[in-house]
């Protein structure tokens, strides 16, 4: 199991202190929940995926180019029946879709692909340590962030485990190639028994190393590595933030990039 | 809350929360694309069978590995987006419900905080708070996943229920068969661990169970009386959980 997205560049995005990737992908998801008209959501989109470029990275996009597709078909079709609009496109026993339904599923399945889009130009630039040292320095507590962290590095060993496991069954006759989902799902919990017991016995070892070492959960502490906030990241900062308020003003004061009002 | 504040402060449940948190994340990610149900908001979740048995166990220490887990699973599974906000709130009320309700939710529970397998009680209990902590994740996740347009809250909150509630039926077998290992041979039992009472019998308690009870009755069968809409719904019912949560 590959537990990251990271892609190795020299950019200016992978350079940027990770509490200003942290917010700015923040600032990217409400931007994206400013606008339900898919002309605008198109536009940021656009925006996401120059950055993209310019941080040399749009082939970990192109690694989830499926689910980006899912996602935005799967919102295409599905929103239409559950949103009213004037303009009535057809109608067929009680359901109805109309063009502004029909706009707002474009919309929402942009909205999703720049969600995840964001979501993943953070992690394709920063590595695991960076993100949660950067959470450290956004106020989140030392233990929340160290069982982060450990989780991130455990979960392969534990995935590892299960594969070996599961691998011993099927040497044994276990047939977990079955078409049946729910089939497939009962026999997968005798195989998480041995997986819990085994991740189990290594708490205990994990925590009397943890103690042994002088391990004191609210106990401050200094990092090897400490980021600077440089004026670059202001300037990304500050460039989102007014970016943000623009769409705001639009969206508030403009009423512009509405399909459906009363939404987000 | 009390407790789920107080552990942070013991080195074994922070190990824990972190081994809770890679066994859940490592099961998600594997199992993410095999059957996806809405792509990118939920699939047939094999991990399912965790979060009452890690919420029985390891009480605060699992309800905060499955938030965290369940993060780990959005960032590598690439479908980190504003809904995994929700994700971790939901994920973590289906680890704190199991145990804080376990001994609140009185006349289902017996008052103690207890695993017999041997007990109808137990089980009716177990199957109780299964759909309730199944359903408090989906309301406060359907909730958040309409708002900002990711998936209708009439849909998501009922297969999410569904899904939680098949797994953790599945789950009590997991539960049966590393019990007693985790108790008396591991003794990694979250009261013994934090050296804590985990009964809570006052009023307030009950209250806040029978709350969040009725917030997700409310959540996944409101929508069905005529004149209540799924969004007036979804945020009552997400302010009725997460207050009732609050008072545990």
């Amino acid at each position: 199991m590959n537990l990251t997205f990271y892609n190795d560049e020299a950019t200016w995005l992978h350079r940027l202190d990770p509490r200003t990737k942290i917010g700015g992908v923040l600032l990217i998801f409400v931007i994206c929940l400013c606008f339900n008209h898919p002309l605008f959501i198109t536009v940021i989109l656009t925006g996401v995926l120059a950055i993209f470029t310019t941080a040399k990275s749009i082939k970990v996009l192109w690694k989830l180019r499926f689910l980006l597709v899912l996602l935005f078909v799967f919102s295409v079709v599905l929103w239409p029946f559950f949103i009213k609009g004037k303009t009535i496109l057809f109608q067929w026993h009680g359901l109805e879709v109309s063009s502004e339904s029909l706009l707002y599923g474009f919309a929402m399945g942009l909205r999703l692909m720049t969600f995840v889009s964001a979501g993943l130009l953070l992690l394709a630039t920063t590595k695991n340590e960076e993100i949660t040292n950067g959470l450290i320095r956004l106020g989140i507590p030392y233990p929340v962030a160290f069982a982060l962290a450990t989780a991130i590095r455990l979960a392969p060993t534990f995935a590892d485990a299960g594969t070996t496991i599961v691998q011993a069954q099927v040497s044994r006759g276990l047939d977990l190639d079955s078409k049946n989902i729910f089939g497939r799902f009962k026999r997968f919990a005798p195989l998480a028994i041995p997986i819990f017991i085994s991740a189990m016995r290594y708490t205990n070892f994990l925590a009397m190393a943890l103690e042994s070492k002088g391990f004191q959960p609210d106990a401050p502490r200094t990092s090897y590595y400490e980021p600077q906030i440089t004026g670059r990241d202001w300037l990304v900062l500050g460039f989102l933030t007014l970016t943000l308020a623009a769409c705001l003003y639009m969206r508030l004061s403009l009423h512009w990039g509405i399909i459906i009002s009363g939404r987000l | 809350m009390q407790h789920a504040l107080l552990m942070w402060k013991n080195t074994r449940m922070i190990v824990l929360t972190a081994v809770c948190a890679a066994i859940y994340a490592a099961t998600l990610i594997a199992f993410k694309t095999v059957v996806p149900i809405i792509p990118g908001v939920t699939e047939v979740r094999v991990a399912g069978v965790f979060p009452m048995t890690f919420g029985f166990l390891f009480g605060p220490a699992g309800a905060w590995g499955l938030a965290i887990g369940n993060v780990i699973g959005d960032i590598f599974g690439g479908t980190l987006s504003p809904v995994s906000i929700a994700g971790f709130i939901g994920n973590f009320l289906m680890g704190y419900l199991p145990y804080t309700l376990w001994s609140t939710l009185i006349p289902v529970s017996n008052g103690t905080y207890a695993w017999d397998a041997k007990s109808v009680r137990n089980w009716l209990t177990y199957i109780v708070i299964a759909f309730i902590s199944g359903a408090a994740a989906a309301v406060v996740i359907g909730a958040f996943a309409d708002a900002i347009g990711m998936v209708p809250y009439s849909i998501i909150s009922k297969i999410i229920t569904i899904n939680n509630f098949i797994g953790s039926l599945i789950g009590i077998l997991l539960l049966i068969a590393v019990f007693d290992v985790t108790k008396n041979q591991l003794r990694l039992f979250w009261p013994e661990v934090m050296d804590v009472s985990a009964a809570n019998t006052g009023m307030k308690a009950s209250l806040g169970a029978w709350l969040v009870a009725a917030g997700c009755i409310l959540g996944v069968f409101g929508g069905f009386v005529p004149g209540l809409s799924w969004t007036v719904v979804s945020w009552l019912a997400t302010c009725l959980v997460i207050g009732g949560s609050l008072l545990l």
